[in-house]
């Protein structure tokens, strides 16, 4: 009995101290988020990354590494996909924005990114975290979006083109037999007013 | 005499049943089936390119469609083009009788009954002119207007091929519909 | 002897400063700016700068921050010598034309924080460079719908007709 306490005893003492431990670390939250409504084949797709350290100390050598667009599916043409940042103070949070462009088009999985950083200034143990998943997305081709969305102006001005003979050219030859025989009644009209 | 007279009537009464039937001369058939398949076949450019219809697998019912619409569209200029002539041809007895007289007025040998015939003939020719030319274009805005109408706002979400059967089918029926109304 | 200490340790924290790499001499700037131009597939304006900082001490991996319109941001470092200012706008709120983004090293980032602390100007601090982002503008998809266009257009035609054929019947 005496001895359970005891053993008991010990365990909270250990707890308490691991938790005070971590209690006085640095702590950050990784969110990724995909700022899209469409992704489509060849065209803008923005990843924004967001870092808040909500422990007490600040976290040090703060390393962003993101692994999950391969090289066969997206192209990088703004920002960098791995990046350091020296210090992030408690409280705080800091942005990274990305820009992709996607080179083919069918469903992709977006997976996290990973962050390794140090605890506070004096810890030199290292601690690793993921970001939240954006989850999976379809990129569409772009000759489907142009379909949906582009105004197709020139088309509809050919349509125009070509239909405007079969309108005008009746339209005008009626209009001609019509103003020349009013030509003719107007005279009679003003004589039998008088 | 009675020759003559059998002649005049005779004349007379083909003017006057060409007048009142509806039935018309083979030329402006030709016109009015030549024009109706026209305008039956401009709307395929606006599916082809902007519902992104495949044309390969639709060009039966592509054929199909068109010839159906054409016929449609004919029967409407038809219809129209009778209704019209009548209250053409009263608004132009004035003009026409002026203009006739006008040109026969040098010729002193012409009988007066032959002068009338003449302006009867002339009359139906223009009335039938006009008739014609504003039933095509008449026709043919609104068969442009209710297709577009039609295939982009009411039948939005459906798949191009559908849409392409029902929007010109239901433009060519209301068309024809509403030129059996006598307004 | 204690002018001597000071000295040295003066000396010496400034050895390692720079050496630690805090302060940048004669900054020599290559930046490359993308925005993202066509507004109807995102819901927000990306706008990254990335730049590479050559100091004549050698100094790399510094730390720096940017300001923007009053906003400030942390620079993340990336490899060696390069570094990017990133942030997001809404596409109904971002201005076309060029955006400045001053640069400040630790010392200026405190004066510029302290700046704003005391409503003082906050233009008076010096920044370390500046990067100009040009920005051409937000597509935001084509002012009128052409298929409205053609419809009212079609029907505008047979009103006409119709209003002409009524006039014709009367």
């Amino acid at each position: 009995m005496l001895r359970r306490f005891l053993f008991l005893l010990s365990t909270l003492i250990v707890a308490i101290q691991s938790a005070e431990e971590n209690d006085g670390g640095a702590r950050l939250l990784v969110s990724k988020q995909i700022l899209n409504r469409y992704i489509v084949e060849d065209m803008d797709v923005i990843v924004k990354y967001t870092l808040y350290n909500i422990g007490s100390s600040p976290a040090v050598n703060v390393v962003l590494k993101d692994n999950s667009f391969s090289e066969e599916v997206f192209k990088v043409v703004g920002g960098f996909l791995n990046i350091k940042i020296p210090r992030i103070p408690p409280a705080t949070n800091v942005t990274h924005i990305t820009v992709l462009k996607p080179i083919v088009d069918g469903f992709y999985n977006f997976t996290a990114a990973e962050v390794s950083y140090q605890n506070s200034d004096e810890s030199a143990k290292v601690q690793v975290a993921i970001s939240s998943e954006p989850g999976e997305g379809y990129i569409v081709a772009f000759r489907d979006y142009d379909k949906k969305f582009s105004p197709h102006l020139l088309d509809w001005c050919a349509f125009a083109i070509m239909t405007f003979p079969s309108l005008a050219i009746p339209f005008f030859l009626w209009w001609s037999s019509k103003s020349k025989y009013d030509s003719f009644s107007k005279p009679k009209k003003s004589t039998k007013d008088n | 005499m009675s020759a003559k007279n059998k002649s005049v009537f005779t004349k007379e009464e083909e003017l006057l049943l060409q007048d009142f039937s509806r039935n018309v001369s083979t030329k402006s058939s030709a016109l009015f089936y030549g024009n109706a398949f026209i305008v039956s076949a401009i709307p395929i450019w606006l599916f082809w390119r902007i519902h992104m219809i495949d044309v390969y697998s639709s060009i039966i019912s592509f054929i199909i469609v068109t010839l159906a619409s054409t016929y449609l569209v004919a029967f409407a200029y038809k219809n129209t083009k009778f209704v019209l002539k009548h209250k053409i041809a009263v608004k132009r007895e004035e003009a026409i009788a002026r203009e006739v007289s006008r040109k026969l007025s040098e010729d002193k040998k012409m009988s007066r009954k032959e002068k009338d015939e003449r302006i009867l003939w002339k009359k139906n020719e223009v009335s039938d002119y006009e008739a014609t030319t504003f039933s095509i274009f008449y026709n043919n805005s609104l068969f442009l207007a209710l297709v577009i109408f039609i295939s982009f706002y009411v039948l939005k979400t459906f798949s191009p091929a559908l849409n392409y059967v029902l929007s010109i089918g239901i433009a060519g029926s209301i068309l024809a519909l509403l030129s059996t109304g006598t307004k | 002897m204690f002018h001597c200490k000071v000295l040295l340790c003066i000396a010496i924290l400034s050895l390692i400063s720079s050496s630690l790499g805090t302060v940048c001499s004669n900054p020599q700037i290559e930046a490359k700016t993308y925005t993202t131009q066509d507004g109807t597939v995102i819901t927000n304006v990306a706008f990254v700068a990335r730049f590479s900082l050559k100091c004549d001490n050698g100094a790399r991996e510094l730390p720096l921050y940017a300001e923007i319109n009053g906003k400030t941001f942390p620079v993340v470092i990336s490899g060696k010598e390069h570094y990017q200012v990133s942030w997001v706008e809404d596409v109904k709120t971002a201005k076309s034309g060029s955006h400045d983004v001053n640069l400040f090293d630790e010392e200026g980032y405190a004066q510029l924080r302290k700046a704003i602390r005391n409503n003082e100007d906050v233009s008076a601090v010096k920044p370390l460079s500046q990067i100009q982002v040009p920005h051409p503008g937000t597509y935001q998809g084509p002012w009128l719908n052409s298929e409205f266009l053609a419809v009212v257009l079609s029907l505008i035609v047979w009103y006409s007709a119709f209003s002409t054929k009524s006039k014709l019947l009367s």
